[in-house]
């Protein structure tokens, strides 16, 4: 995380759970960078990341797992979606890579 | 006669299956995003565990922002 603070980046987090459960989680495991709450699923709609779980019977449309880097012109650098987003490093070096002066 | 019915039976069957087939390659589209690399990434304001608004559009012009979209909170990632 301060591999991306140094390179000009604020992480957000987004999941479907509510601001007090969010608080709880950020609390727990500690992160510093704000967990945003889409309880109406409108971005995750909108950004298409919406999967169905099944747990023990029950159906439910919870976020896939998603890392998306967007630059300083709002233009999406980066996408990776499934159990491999979960590994930040790969969104790290785009980052990084975005701080780099043209040229380098 | 039969032959007609059993051709029909079939022939709806065959519908049948093709519409559990569509269905099922839909849920899975639904996972996909259709965002590509060089879109501009669709704005939107979210109320963060602090109960303030933060909006994505802000940080134009600032900063790089790495959205990270996780199942739930309390599970692993």
């Amino acid at each position: 995380m301060a591999k991306l603070e140094a390179s000009d980046t604020v992480v957000l987090g987004i999941s479907l759970d509510s601001p007090a459960a969010n608080a709880a989680f950020a609390e727990k495991i500690g992160v510093t960078f704000p967990l945003l709450s889409d309880m109406d699923k409108e971005v995750l709609t909108a950004y298409g990341i919406l999967k169905p779980y099944d747990v023990k019977g029950s159906k439910f449309k919870w976020a896939e797992r998603t890392t998306i880097v967007v630059d300083k012109e709002g233009k999406i650098r980066h996408v990776e979606q499934g159990d491999s987003a979960v590994d930040p490093n790969s969104a790290v070096s785009v980052c990084t890579g975005l701080h780099k002066p043209h040229g380098q | 006669m039969n032959r007609i019915v059993t051709a029909i039976t079939s022939l709806f069957l065959l519908l049948v299956l093709a519409g559990q087939f569509s269905a099922a390659a839909q849920e899975e589209a639904i996972a996909k995003t259709n965002l590509k690399v060089g879109d501009i990434a669709p704005d939107f304001t979210l109320t963060s565990n602090k109960w303030e608004k933060v909006k994505l559009s802000d940080f134009r012009g600032k900063k790089n922002v790495v959205l990270a979209f996780y199942v739930l909170a309390f599970t692993g990632g």
